[in-house]
């Protein structure tokens, strides 16, 4: 079966074929089914914890896990980022977390192995986002003030303005959402096609009656990546979360 | 990172379809964005809340159950003190009650040495009064035997009969001195 050594292309490594609606903006393929998954299990883990909730004060089970993660997007993430008065973001700032960690936890679990965030629709719909609240916020707090203080830093001598404010327009408007996006892209993809490259390689070596030696070493990578992986998702989904919050408090504080 | 665009971008080029991954494919976009703002709404309005209240429910029953043990500390410790307190005015108070108690027992036992001394002084006044009536009584009850014999045994010295009743005088100005002497 494994005759050759035979890498698949990236078109086969990242399209899927639409379940129906091809051709149409609906067009449902694997991708759109792991958004509407990584949407359904934060939510129905957080009803059964809410279920729980009302029941008792004493957390358990998803209770527990869902109150953990409340903990750690307000502490982590809003205290670290914002400040108390960011805890109004927390329904933005936890959904993104969850809808990133578990859209990137398929990239790793069997029969999917394939992250949504591997495609690049999800990463720019939330770097949009985020790129739109968080001129939204500094706009609503601020004033026109907001885009004073980003664009002409205060402190800094008038002339060198000709050099800071292009530099600045760039770096807070342009490429902030590219960044966000990019980042959880490239590294969701990264990921997918070196696990790819590893099950594919460890295949072929199992076929290959010389080089089986080799496949146990392959197999090791495989499963070393397969465990990073899962570090790497939860990480992109942390550092998305706290760039996001870190641009939202930037935003409420302008000058500090 | 772009040594992976450009082999995605070379081996986009070769495929028979144009693929290109960092251009968003549409329909994902819009299932991702269903998706989210589905998960933002329900997170917002549904999910959330209750949790919320719940965590918030049981920092308020922590913080109320810390500040009663605090309060049931500080009541303790008062309770502690005014018992010290009061344990303290009672051994004063007991030891106040035994000084007068002694003071008082004192007093009564000068009292009765005192009223048995006057009683005992009374008493020998009164014996030593009996006892010159009873001496006055029998010097005058020998008085006129003294003179009498006297007067005899002066009259069998001189050899004649001396009249008592005119030398009773003379004997009983003698008894007198001598009673005195």
């Amino acid at each position: 079966m494994f005759a050759e050594l035979k890498f698949p292309g990236i078109e086969e490594m990242v399209q899927w074929p639409a379940a129906f609606g091809e051709g149409t903006p609906f067009a449902f393929n694997k991708v759109a089914l792991i958004s509407l998954i990584a949407m359904a299990v934060p939510v129905i883990w957080f009803l059964v914890a809410g279920g729980s909730a009302k029941k008792s004060l004493v957390p358990r089970g998803a209770q527990n896990l869902a109150e953990t993660s409340i903990e750690f997007i307000e502490k982590q993430v809003i205290g670290q980022a914002i400040g108390p008065d960011g805890l109004p973001y927390l329904p933005l700032l936890i959904s993104m977390f969850l809808f990133i960690f578990v859209g990137n936890l398929f990239g790793i679990i069997p029969t999917s192995h394939f992250g949504a965030n591997a495609r690049m629709a999800n990463p720019v719909l939330l770097a949009v986002l985020t790129w739109f609240v968080f001129i939204g916020v500094g706009l609503k707090h601020n004033g026109l003030g907001y885009l004073k203080a980003s664009l002409f830093p205060p402190g800094v001598p008038k002339a060198l303005y000709l050099l800071v404010t292009p530099i600045e327009f760039i770096s807070t408007f342009l490429v902030r959402p590219f960044s966000l996006a990019v980042r959880l892209f490239a590294n969701s993809l990264a990921g997918h096609i070196l696990l790819v490259t590893f099950s594919v390689l460890t295949a072929t070596l199992w076929s290959l009656s010389p080089l089986v030696v080799a496949a146990p070493f392959s197999f090791f990578m495989l499963i070393a990546f397969t465990g990073f992986e899962l570090l790497v998702a939860f990480l992109q989904a942390y550092i998305f979360t706290l760039l996001t919050a870190v641009y939202i408090g930037g935003a409420l504080h302008p000058h500090h | 990172m772009l040594a992976l665009l450009s082999l995605i971008a070379s081996e986009g080029g070769e495929a028979k379809e144009v693929v290109n991954p960092v251009i968003p494919d549409t329909p994902e976009l819009v299932w991702g964005a269903i998706a989210f703002f589905l998960l933002l709404i329900l997170m917002y309005a549904v999910c959330l809340p209750p949790i919320r209240q719940a965590m918030r429910r049981r920092e308020d029953q922590m913080r109320n159950d810390a500040e009663s043990a605090e309060r049931a500390r500080v009541e303790a410790e008062q309770v502690r003190r005014d018992y010290d307190a009061t344990l303290a005015e009672a051994r004063a108070e007991a030891s106040r009650i035994v000084d007068a108690a002694r003071q008082a027992g004192e007093a009564r036992r000068a009292e009765i040495i005192r009223a048995a001394e006057d009683d005992v002084a009374a008493e020998r006044q009164a014996a030593l009064a009996d006892l010159d009536a009873a001496r006055t009584t029998a010097l005058d009850g020998l008085r006129p035997q003294v003179g009498s014999i006297a007067v005899a045994a002066a009259g069998k010295v001189v050899q004649r009969d001396l009249d008592v009743a005119a030398n009773q005088s003379v004997v009983d100005e003698h008894v007198r001195s001598a009673s005195r002497g």
